[in-house]
């Protein structure tokens, strides 16, 4: 399709409408929140900071997602592999399993992680506490974003013939070397995007990490459950302070995102052209 | 022959390889599978296993509860309004970023992608403060148009509204960019007004994409949770969604409550996926 | 570096794609595996390679026996029909990954990439990505790096075939002089039996799995073992005829039996000759060269620099249809027109054993006759 500048006059309305609709559906709501969070001044929203069980918080949810991240970006690589590369019954099933966590309403995810490793649960567990404690975090930040990285590489991957290993292969590298020099390379802009994703997806977790973490104060609470506590508790600014530090968060996700997806255009010309 | 040295053979196979090992894919396939079994095989079972284990008589039994019924009523028909209108406004938004050149599209094109990157309960929040009662916004609904926004459930439309705004664009847009322009041309040319230009030409090509976004938004905000609890206010039998309900019921140790409508929110998501999955097959096929 | 084949086999499930395939190649040999699409050819030269397991047989490279090594350890140099460059690497980069993966001193490296960057005159592209290059530069580039590392063999698959024709025969005879230049022992897969036999020391013909023949290219072309070679090389005129003593017989017509076809006696064979040496003469030719009748003139057709004939036999070979690609001499004497009536005289010709139609695969003889030798 072809870009024009919007002459007539249904064509301006159109876009003027679809201006406005996104500007009130998604910027009014960005900008009164900095408003409330700034309503009494920055002293309040600094003390709210200063306050250690925040500062617990925030470190609790960035810690917990670079270990579940981790988790993530290395199964999901494999997985992504594995869903390509391999042929094996129940393929096409394994696949279409991957987008459950997309719509798995988020509580139910943590009620399923509680009837598991609760005390009374399925494989309660004996040595360390998981619920109600990190360990349980960390499984339902796993879960609520495996699909991102690994829906990311696939279709790079698919995009790669095998012929492409296999030159490395005779060339004389082995496995080891071949993914790191010849593949990685080849899909390393999808899998920045997707760990971009999966990180945005596991510090932003409420829903389950409220009912697995029991948010307790100074050790399983959240940045997410922080705010929920704090506007239940009507510390408005506490709450919408925190609110508006991960949307900064998420203002920057998104522009490394966008500049990701240019990477991609560039390589996607790069790769019609060779 | 050239005078660079040959190898010698030990030199290759020293610093190239070891033997290529059959069970290296099978590790990795067994790598895969099992990380898919257990992360999502398992807790699908959970869900079933823990609602159907008092029978299936006390099953339907918490599903006829009032509270339980009508929080599952509530979360499909407010997901369907909300899918109705951002299917439109979805697919006006993708046509109007690829068809038309207008000043701030780039800054445009990236707020789309907002939803997906902020936390849904900061959504939550920031929709609370910018429609709430005392703000301006919500007070000229509130006042104006007689209509309450927030605590309410117009307010739990507007949540979703946000949060599946994305879908229907991005999987609209791509489709839209790669159109023949030809096609359009043609259409003019033939004598078709830009209305049926669209009408005729475009949209049917971009049923398909049109149809999986919204599916997927449906889905989507069938499971959404973050941004509702907050802005619905959690009021029984009145603004409790099915994911807010069971959140509730879980809170308060309702286990069997929450175990029967879990069971069921993720039936009705597991079918618009699957029959989104099935849809997109036709299509490849055809 | 020799090549050794040992009844070599690959089934995928229980259809056999290579079939006891023994061969053995010689140092400094450039062997060219020729046959249609899906007849094996690919599947044998990635079991050389290493990237297909044979199911049975062994595979000795120089001497040592690979079968079970991994392609990394067995040393060749693979060049792949769609080129399969690194895309993220430069084209110096591309070359200089089997060095760096043998652990070559960097000054080593450098040299070397220079001089193969100069084998495939291409001395100042070094930098470029893979895209930047047309598709017969990306080929040499792919080339090069498969011969950067000295391989014990450089095997080629279909290494021209998505190239246009022009490049492609530029292609094949750089190819021919850096294969001589450094000696290198090479296998070359093809379905085209004009590069074939313009690149090759030895053609293997192969088809649905199995190594039909090997030989030099004028043998196979003039004195093939089998029909579906004859047909497969270039046009092949067939007739049906019976060795009886020293002669063959078409119907009641005598020809004297080839040299060394004695193994032939009494059978039924065929007997193949190239349109090339069919003569057409408008009276009874006097010539030592026998005649097998008359025939009507079908089509007269322009063919660059030689005239291509098609004529119906009359008579004892009724419907029988021979090609015959004549000289702008011999087309200038004998000036024909269609329906003209015409002596069809045979040059010189070979014996084949007759074949039951079964042996031939239908859609194969199909692909066979219509890629037959143009001008």
């Amino acid at each position: 399709m072809r870009e024009v500048t919007p002459r007539s006059f249904p064509a301006i309305a159109l876009v003027v409408i679809v201006i406005a609709y996104a500007i009130i559906l998604l910027v009014v709501p960005f900008i009164t929140i900095i408003q409330g969070a700034f309503e009494d001044g920055l002293q309040p929203v600094l003390d709210t900071f200063s306050h250690i069980d925040v500062r617990h918080a925030l470190l609790v949810s960035f810690v917990l997602s670079v270990i579940a991240l981790s988790v993530n970006a290395i199964f999901g690589l494999i997985t992504a592999w594995v869903l390509v590369r391999h042929r094996f019954t129940g393929r096409r099933l394994f696949d279409a399993l991957v987008d459950i966590p997309f719509v798995f309403a988020t509580p139910i995810a943590g009620y399923a992680t509680i009837v598991m490793f609760g005390r009374t649960g399925w494989f309660a567990p004996t040595i360390i506490p998981i619920v109600f404690a990190y360990p349980a975090i960390v499984l339902v930040k796993i879960f609520v974003s495996l699909p991102f990285i690994t829906r990311e590489i696939q279709p790079v991957l698919g995009t790669l013939s095998p012929d492409y290993e296999e030159a490395a292969y005779t060339i004389g590298a082995n496995r080891w070397l071949t993914f790191r020099r010849v593949i990685l390379p080849e899909i390393w802009t999808a899998l920045l995007y997707g760990i971009v994703l999966t990180f945005a997806r596991m510090i932003g977790e409420f829903g389950a990490v409220s009912v697995v973490g029991g948010a307790l104060e100074g050790y399983t609470e959240t940045a997410t459950t922080f705010i929920f506590r704090a506007l239940k508790d009507r510390d408005n600014t506490g709450g919408y302070s925190m609110s508006v530090l991960l949307c900064i968060i998420s203002v920057i996700i998104l522009i490394v995102m966008n500049q990701l997806k240019s990477r991609f255009a560039d390589s996607a010309v790069r790769q019609s052209q060779g | 022959m050239t005078d660079f040295p040959l190898p010698v053979r030990g030199e290759i196979s020293a610093s190239a390889s070891v033997p290529q090992a059959p069970y290296g894919a099978w590790g990795l396939r067994l790598a895969a599978l099992s990380y898919l079994a257990a992360f999502i095989v398992v807790p699908v079972m959970v869900i079933y296993v823990q609602g159907l284990r008092f029978g299936l008589d006390t099953f339907l039994e918490s599903l006829s509860r009032p509270d339980t019924a009508n929080a599952i009523r509530l979360s499909i028909w407010t997901a369907a309004l909300m899918t109705v209108i951002n299917t439109v406004m979805g697919t006006l938004t993708a046509y109007v970023l690829v068809a038309y050149r207008f000043p701030g599209k780039k800054l445009f094109n990236l707020l789309i992608d907002i939803p997906f990157a902020v936390p849904t309960l900061v959504i939550g929040v920031m929709l609370v403060v910018a429609y709430g009662p005392q703000t301006f916004l919500g007070a000229f609904f509130e006042d104006q148009l007689g209509i309450r926004i927030v605590f309410n459930t117009p307010g739990i439309v507007l949540a979703l509204l946000f949060v599946g705004y994305p879908f229907v664009v991005r999987t609209v847009q791509p489709v839209l960019a790669q159109l023949d322009a030809n096609q359009q041309e043609a259409a003019h040319t033939i004598g078709a007004s830009p209305w049926a230009t669209f009408y005729r030409v475009i949209l049917p090509v971009l049923r398909p994409a049109i149809l999986t976004g919204a599916l997927l938004s449906f889905a989507r905000s069938l499971g959404e949770f973050g941004s509702i609890v907050i802005i619905s206010g959690n009021i029984p039998m009145r603004t409790q969604t099915a994911t807010v309900y069971i959140y509730t019921q879980i809170e308060e140790g309702n286990i069997q409550a929450a175990a029967g409508a879990s069971a069921v929110l993720l039936f009705v998501s597991f079918v618009v996926t699957i029959g989104v999955d099935l849809f997109l097959r036709r299509q490849q096929h055809a | 570096m020799s090549i050794k084949l040992y009844e070599v086999s690959k089934f995928y499930g229980t259809q056999a794609v290579v079939r006891n395939v023994s061969l053995e190649i010689q140092p400094g040999e450039l062997f060219v595996l020729l046959g249609a699409s899906g007849s094996g050819k690919s599947t044998l030269l990635r079991m050389i390679a290493g990237l297909v397991t044979p199911d049975n047989g062994r595979i000795l490279l120089h001497g040592r026996d690979v079968t079970q090594l991994p392609p990394q350890q067995r040393g060749t140099g693979f060049v792949f029909q769609n080129y399969s460059l690194f895309r993220h690497m430069t084209v110096a980069q591309n070359i200089e990954f089997g060095l760096s993966i043998r652990r070559r001193k960097a000054q080593d490296r450098q040299q070397r990439v220079q001089e193969l960057l100069n084998l495939i005159e291409l001395p100042e592209y070094g930098n470029r990505m893979p895209n930047q290059l047309s598709g017969g530069q990306q080929q040499r580039v792919a080339l090069a790096r498969a011969l950067a590392y000295d391989p014990n063999v450089l095997l080629l698959d279909e290494p021209f075939g998505a190239l246009d024709v022009k490049i492609r025969a530029q292609l094949r005879q750089n190819l021919k002089v850096i294969q001589q230049k450094l000696g290198v022992t090479a296998i070359l897969v093809t379905h085209d039996q004009e590069e074939a036999f313009e690149v090759a020391d030895r053609i293997g013909i192969i088809e649905r799995g199995e190594l039909l023949e090997v030989g030099v290219p004028s043998e196979l072309y003039h004195r093939p073992q089998h029909r579906f070679t004859a047909t497969f090389l270039g046009t092949a005129n067939l007739l049906q005829a019976r060795r009886n003593g020293s002669n063959v017989y078409l119907g009641d017509v005598a020809v004297p039996a080839p040299p060394n076809t004695e193994h032939l006696s009494g059978q039924s064979v065929e007997i193949l000759a190239r349109p090339e040496e069919i003569a057409l003469s408008h009276d009874r030719p006097h010539t030592t060269h026998p005649t097998i009748g008359q025939g009507i003139v079908e089509m007269v057709l322009f063919a660059g620099p030689l005239q291509r004939v098609i004529v119906r036999l009359t008579g004892q070979h009724e419907g029988q249809v021979v090609t015959a690609l004549l000289s702008p001499d011999d087309a200038r004497t004998a000036n024909l027109r269609v329906g003209q009536q015409v002596w069809v005289s045979i040059k010189a010709y070979a014996l084949l054993p007759t074949e039951t139609n079964e042996d031939i695969h239908p859609s194969l003889e199909h692909q066979a006759k219509t890629s037959g030798l143009k001008g």
